[in-house]
């Protein structure tokens, strides 16, 4: 089974800038911020947070490059 | 029966089932906080739209689809209808815990939350959130139970979407601003071409930048509870917080500067937000409403520092760019999120005249059409400023030259260019009359020196802009009964772009006439 046949999940990742990388951080978000509400503060739930929202900046300026 | 109204009819019916949902998914947050005393308040708040919905999409099942006409009073007499019952949370688990049964395992009444035990009082809350304004009844939001904090959180994110389904998909007419968005030479199409995707395409990028922005602001040290309600909020440019003294409450400059961008994001236009995602950054600065946020923006933080600093509100220049930045941002973007407070700097309500005049400025004008913010928009007041400047040079041209006018890219013939100067006139006047109407009432229902002239002004540009930022009138007791019925109006014009509710009300007052 794919994401994409997900209920809800599957209509979402329809929609949007039809990217899988921006799907990916669509999915892995609320998992990340459970993880850190379960977890709390610590190096790893900081650096992980500061990757996805590095990454998700740094994403976007790549796309606009690139493209 | 009328026609329209069994269309009308059906679909505020499944506004309300809508809504019901809503509510029924937030269930999920007394469970998680133990707050079990809310659940029944809760369950039942869902029931009555549930209930009252299901009969109206059954009766009405067979209604014709809405037209133009119909959508506006549909969005007009929706938006009081979901304020109405998405009162009902905070009157039910007020009055729970009012009357405190013993079986539930209540908490003791709080002040705030006794105050919503009066519905205008839930009201006002409901509708300040729906609307994305953020003024609140509530004197300190720390003591309210999780479950309001989160309901609170929740309507003003819903609203935000809500907004922008509204301003690009549904509304979208000559003239508000929507159409110069899409109709512009560089991008001859919507988002996608149906509703339907638009709506989903707009709810994907909104889910996205949420989650980006609770991360981005549990990253520079807010606590995760926190992060989640204000990463909503501050997308929405909602500004209802879940602590007593707004942002200010964190005193971290941090969190004021992450903030910022949060704010920006929810003020560019969302069809904007699309195509830079699919990689066409050259809209940063291309398309003339994101241009002109950022320096609209700019101008407005130099200007507020300024103000502040050399009238001596703040002793450094950091400290006052720190809260001119941020205050003005929040005032623009119609957030409303507050940092200038008495209890760790210098309260926006004792800030000099000409600096609460100039917030006041930001939150009239607003961001871009498109977007979650309120005010009038950047594309009606640029609209406005490159007509007079057209209508003025007119005169040094014969009158057999054919002239057009170029605004984001379009070049607008004269009908065009009457149709959409037209529009941003009236709204533009309306705005002013409204803001003018609800500054003399306010004058005449408050205790007479208690508040200055530009504290009233900046209270009710404040609601109407769906902004939220209080000079310290607004409270459950402060703000008298009128006072809170009057800007009940003002925030529900102000979202609706004021136009849909003067239809709905000579609908209502000319039943009949209007559809035959």
């Amino acid at each position: 089974m794919r994401a994409n046949d997900l209920p809800i999940v599957g209509e979402l990742l329809e929609s949007g800038a039809e990217d899988r990388v921006f799907d990916s951080l669509l999915l892995v978000g609320p998992l990340l911020i459970l993880f850190i509400a379960l977890v709390g503060r610590s190096i790893l739930t900081t650096g992980l947070a500061l990757s996805y929202v590095v990454f998700f900046t740094a994403y976007v300026l790549y796309r606009g490059v690139r493209g | 029966m009328n026609e329209a109204i069994e269309t009308i009819g059906r679909d505020l019916g499944r506004i309300l089932k809508a809504l019901a949902g809503l509510m029924f998914v937030s269930l999920l947050i007394p469970i998680v906080w133990a707050e079990y005393y809310a659940i029944p308040a809760l369950i039942v708040s869902g029931l009555v739209p549930l209930a009252i919905g299901y009969f109206f999409t059954t009766k009405f099942q067979e209604a014709t689809k809405p037209g133009k006409l119909h959508g506006m009073i549909i969005a007009a007499v929706g938006w009081f209808c979901v304020a109405i019952f998405g009162s009902l949370p905070f009157y039910f688990i007020a009055w729970t815990v009012e009357f405190s049964p013993t079986l539930l395992g209540t908490p003791s009444q709080t002040t705030t939350l006794a105050a919503f035990t009066d519905p205008l009082n839930a009201l006002f809350e409901s509708m300040s959130g729906f609307t994305g304004t953020g003024l609140t009844m509530t004197d300190n939001e720390e003591v309210l139970p999780r479950t309001l904090q989160w309901w609170r959180s929740f309507i003003e994110w819903v609203g935000g979407v809500g907004v922008i389904v509204l301003t690009t998909a549904i509304l979208a007419r000559p003239g508000s601003g929507s159409l110069t968005l899409y109709e512009s030479e560089a991008r001859s199409e919507r988002i996608h071409p149906s509703i339907v995707s638009t709506v989903q395409t707009i709810w994907w990028i909104f889910i996205l930048f949420t989650f980006v922005s609770i991360l981005l602001l549990w990253t520079v040290g807010m606590p995760i509870w926190g992060a989640i309600n204000h990463g909503m909020t501050g997308l929405a440019t909602g500004g209802f917080s879940i602590t007593d003294n707004s942002i200010a409450t964190y005193d971290s400059a941090a969190i004021d500067f992450a903030l910022l961008p949060v704010m920006l994001l929810g003020s560019i236009a969302f069809p904007i937000h699309y195509l830079i995602l699919q990689g066409d950054l050259r809209n940063l600065y291309a398309d003339l409403q994101t241009r002109w946020v950022f320096i609209y923006m700019s101008l407005g933080t130099l200007a507020l520092t300024a103000l502040v600093y050399v009238g001596d509100t703040y002793d450094s220049l950091f400290t006052a760019f720190r809260y001119g930045s941020f205050q003005f941002v929040s005032a623009a973007t119609c957030a409303g999120f507050q940092t200038a407070v008495d209890s760790t700097n210098v309260a926006l309500g004792r800030w000099p005249a000409q600096a609460q005049l100039t917030v006041t400025f930001g939150m009239i004008v607003g961001g871009a059409a498109g977007s979650t913010v309120g005010g009038i928009k950047l594309i009606r007041a640029l609209t406005l400023l490159k007509g007079i400047g057209f209508r003025i040079s007119d005169v040094f041209y014969p009158e057999t030259a054919v002239r057009r006018l170029k605004i984001n890219g379009r070049r607008l013939n004269e009908r065009e260019m009457r149709q959409e100067f037209e529009e941003a006139a009236i709204i533009a006047f309306l705005w002013f009359v409204f803001l003018g109407i609800g500054t003399f009432v306010l004058l005449l229902l408050l205790p007479e020196g208690a508040y200055t002239l530009e504290n009233v002004i900046f209270e009710v540009a404040s609601a109407q802009g769906n902004v939220g930022l209080s000079a310290g009138i607004t409270g459950p007791e402060s703000l008298p009964t009128l006072g809170k019925i009057m800007f009940l109006f003002n925030m529900w014009i102000g979202r609706l772009e004021i136009i849909p509710v003067l239809v709905t009300i000579r609908a209502v007052f000319r039943r009949g006439g209007i559809y035959r």
